[in-house]
């Protein structure tokens, strides 16, 4: 793997980089929200519960919703499931 | 709050853009990041905030202390009384029941029965770190190489920043305190370089380090005797490859946090198991680590000013004391002292070399590289094996030639594959992928990262274990 030297980048960097590094930022967590929607629904149970968590909760389950009814959900299951049986590694 | 979790995530949504929003007005930028780092080391124990509450006004007080006084001597006086105290906060935690139990077995021995009892108090997580940290600043105070900052939230941030805090890279006050002045620039945000290393550091410890870890490396060591010979030598190199994958996936993924926030952290590690040599090991790994012993305890103590026998006897000190700041038990102060006595031989043989040196044929370049690694993975056995009688027997067991069978499956042969490409690939192949993606167009900027990490949680574990160095 690559570690980090600062040193080492060169050359011009881009304009606008903030805006490019929010929109990768929060467009990834979307994205991932709405392709593993059962990971923040089962996130957001675990949870202590307080009036803010269950509206996030109420949100997170909307969206794991719409995401089954389109299959995106089901994607990411069956993939486990491949990668389960092919590892050998123990079921969740 | 581990860095590969939900929660992490959701925590650094809020704390990216209101730090960023908050750049133009730097003191409060520095008091929400300050609270945000609170808040993050919170989720382990909140009672522990008071201890970086305290270690941060302690240091910021003594530092104006230290500066005060005109003479060297009064200053160092006052140097030493904090340094006194902030090691004092680290040995009632961290060291104080292993120097009793040490104690009571040493009069024990020679027959005196001793009693001074043990403390039940929990290790606050990172304490070594912070520590560093602080001695850091007061010793590049007493050193005139900062003066003072008059702002304790600073102090507070340069201690507590939150990608730092808990398992480094350790950073130095005079860099780190030199970037809180004023706003940060955005353009220095490197999204190709942070987003690489957040995702090399997601990989290498949700999927190479966790499955190491839990499909071979712990069954291994939690009883050494009951495993074949070849078992118990994979499982050197299992570990070898799992401490680097955890701990370098750690500071990775704070050099790409930090930076995507503004702020720049030292490199820590570069490629450690090519090296060619002990020395060339510790300036590989831990790097942070290994430059802070040089400057606060090897030059302090003499370094290599005071002839040969003096060079040795530091380099040991160093090393001993270096392997014991990973934790109270002898097995840490072998390993360090293990490494310390590898560089006075080293010294002695002098042999200092490393890839670059041109005095080195390919040959001696070679064995090197192999007799390093190998003395390197066998010292792993030390810092890992949980009691002496576990490295006795690991030893014992490995060395006997007990059955040549394994237990290693082919899925963690395939993990063993992925860890050694971590030293295997050329750096420059992540150079060229960091550029092409700051070149590439926003939809695959977005999509890189999506379909890592996506791919990541499909092969996930079900849990992710603590990083190794949290204990430290």
């Amino acid at each position: 793997m690559k570690h980090a030297n600062p040193t080492e980048f060169e050359g011009p960097r881009p304009a606008g980089t903030l805006r490019t590094a929010a929109i990768v930022i929060y467009a990834t967590l979307v994205l991932l929200a709405v392709s593993i929607p059962q990971s923040v629904v089962n996130w957001l149970t675990d949870m202590n519960g307080n009036p803010v968590e269950k509206t996030a909760l109420r949100g997170a389950e909307v969206v794991r919703n719409l995401s089954q009814r389109a299959g995106v959900a089901a994607v990411y299951q069956r993939a486990r499931d491949i990668f389960i049986a092919i590892s050998g590694v123990e079921p969740d | 709050m581990l860095f590969p979790t939900i929660g992490f995530a959701v925590f650094f949504a809020v704390v990216f853009p209101v730090t960023w929003l908050l750049n133009a007005h730097n003191t409060w930028k520095k008091v929400f990041l300050v609270a945000a780092s609170y808040y993050f080391y919170a989720a382990w124990r909140p009672e522990f905030t008071l201890l970086l509450l305290v270690s941060s006004v302690f240091n910021y007080c003594a530092a104006f202390a230290i500066d005060h006084f005109k003479y060297r001597a009064q200053r160092l006086t006052v140097l030493w009384l904090a340094v006194a105290a902030n090691l004092g906060l680290l040995g009632y935690f961290k060291y104080y029941n292993f120097f009793a139990a040490s104690l009571m077995n040493a009069f024990g021995a020679i027959g005196v029965k001793v009693d001074i009892g043990f403390i039940e108090v929990a290790l606050p997580i990172a304490i070594s770190f912070l520590t560093f940290h602080a001695l850091s600043y007061i010793i590049d105070v007493y050193r005139r190489v900062i003066k003072p900052t008059t702002s304790l939230v600073d102090i507070m941030f340069y201690i507590g920043f939150f990608p730092h805090l808990i398992a480094g890279p350790i950073v130095r006050a005079n860099k780190f305190l030199a970037q809180t002045t004023g706003p940060r620039d955005p353009a220095n945000i490197r999204l190709g370089q942070s987003v690489f290393l957040i995702l090399g550091g997601l990989f290498k410890k949700v999927i190479v380090a966790n499955y190491l870890s839990t499909g071979f490396v712990d069954g291994v060591f939690r009883d050494p005797t009951a495993n074949s010979s070849l078992d118990l030598i994979f499982g050197m190199y299992g570990y070898a490859l799992e401490i680097y994958c955890d701990f370098s996936a750690y500071t990775d993924i704070a050099i790409g946090i930090a930076n995507l926030l503004g702020y720049e952290f030292p490199q820590n590690f570069n490629y450690p198991y090519r090296a060619v040599s002990v020395q060339d090991f510790w300036r590989r790994w831990h790097m942070s680590l290994s430059s802070w012993l040089r400057d606060y305890l090897y030059i302090p103590l003499g370094g290599s000013k005071f002839g040969t026998w003096a060079t040795y006897r530091n380099i040991m000190i160093t090393m001993a004391l270096g392997g014991l700041w990973h934790g109270a038990s002898w097995a840490f102060l072998i390993w360090g002292s293990l490494h310390g006595a590898a560089l006075v031989i080293e010294r002695m043989l002098g042999i200092t070399g490393d890839h670059g040196d041109a005095k080195r044929g390919r040959l001696a370049t070679a064995i090197g590289w192999v007799v390093t690694t190998q003395f390197v993975c066998l010292a792993w056995v030390f810092f890992r094996a949980p009691s002496t009688d576990a490295w006795l027997g690991y030893f014992a067991t490995m060395f006997r030639g007990r059955s040549w069978s394994t237990s290693v499956t082919p899925f963690v042969a395939f993990i063993f594959a992925l860890g050694a490409l971590s030293h295997i690939l050329p750096p420059r192949w992540f150079v060229t992928l960091e550029k092409r993606y700051d070149e590439a167009p926003l939809a695959v900027k977005v999509l890189v990262p999506f379909v890592v990490i996506y791919l990541i949680s499909v092969a996930a574990p079900a849990g992710i274990a603590p990083f190794i160095y949290f204990q430290f």
